[in-house]
């Protein structure tokens, strides 16, 4: 299902600029400037991208000194942390069951002892 | 490219300790006739198993879904890997692949598994590590909420993109 959140996500990297910009972003947070600098693209149009960034929830910033710094937010990616999960939650049940099967086996032993 | 915004490594650590002796726990995880016995959560069972506990030797388990799964009953999730450490009765590495039969192409998840055993007291504890390097592309399409449809497009736009840098 695509809720509206996630289509928003959608629509924002659907344009090469922001993906660039998120692209940049994973080696760490950057100011407005640098996002510029690195990527050829007037400070203002850099801007408009963030904001669109923003408004989706992939990107979030904070006032350092007398510059906002960008950074990108866990919340759009965090399904393939339940896709890894539900991948963990697997491996759970099956060390328990590895338990419930040690169990049995050790009581068959205390069975057949003297 | 878009889909290298999940390269990153995840990683988990599960343990547990055991009433039992370090030799039956390394055994239970060794031989295949024990290993079917205990690998598949409830409802579910192990048609295939294979392993060679040495390094370079194959670990192939194939879990099935029961009757008990509904609608699920009859799906196979094979695991495929390679052992690359085996120190006989303390530790077990192996890499591997683990993916839903019939869509292989889009499930799969490489992992790297690191089993180290501890006995203590007439007790086992268990450690599990899990390093996942790499997920299906239904995942990472799931990871932005998208119907399949939309990867074409994410491609084509990949392409232009890579066009632009280039």
């Amino acid at each position: 299902m695509v809720t509206s959140m996630q289509a928003a996500v959608f629509v924002a990297l659907g344009e090469p600029s922001r993906l660039r910009i998120v692209d940049l972003l994973r080696a760490g947070p950057l100011p407005v400037g640098a996002i510029a600098e690195a990527l050829g693209i007037r400070q203002p149009q850099v801007s408009k991208h963030l904001r669109v960034l923003g408004d989706s929830g992939i990107v979030s910033s904070q006032a350092q000194a007398r510059q906002r710094i960008y950074q990108l937010e866990a919340a759009p990616f965090e399904d393939i942390g339940q896709w890894v999960a539900s991948f963990e939650r697997l491996w759970d049940d099956r060390l328990d069951s590895l338990g419930d099967f040690l169990n049995s086996i050790t009581h068959e032993k205390k069975d057949d002892g003297p | 490219m878009i889909l290298q915004l999940f390269k990153k490594k995840k990683e988990f650590t599960l343990q547990r300790t055991y009433r039992a002796p370090i030799a039956t726990v390394w055994e239970a995880w060794t031989q295949a006739d024990l290993l079917r016995q205990w690998w598949g959560p409830k409802n579910t069972f192990v048609p295939e198993c294979r392993i060679e506990p040495h390094v370079g030797g194959e670990v192939y388990v194939v879990m099935e879904a029961g009757e008990g799964m509904g609608k699920y009953a009859g799906t196979r999730w094979p695991m495929a890997g390679t052992f690359t450490r085996v120190d006989p009765v303390s530790r077990l590495t192996y890499d591997a692949r683990s993916w839903t039969d019939g869509q292989e192409a889009t499930t799969t998840i490489e992992h790297t598994n690191d089993i180290t055993l501890q006995e203590r007291d007439g007790q086992t504890t268990l450690t599990l590590d899990v390093t996942i390097s790499s997920i299906g592309d239904k995942a990472k399409m799931a990871a932005f909420g998208m119907k399949f449809g939309y990867k074409a497009q994410l491609d084509k736009l990949a392409e232009r993109l890579a066009g632009q840098s280039g």
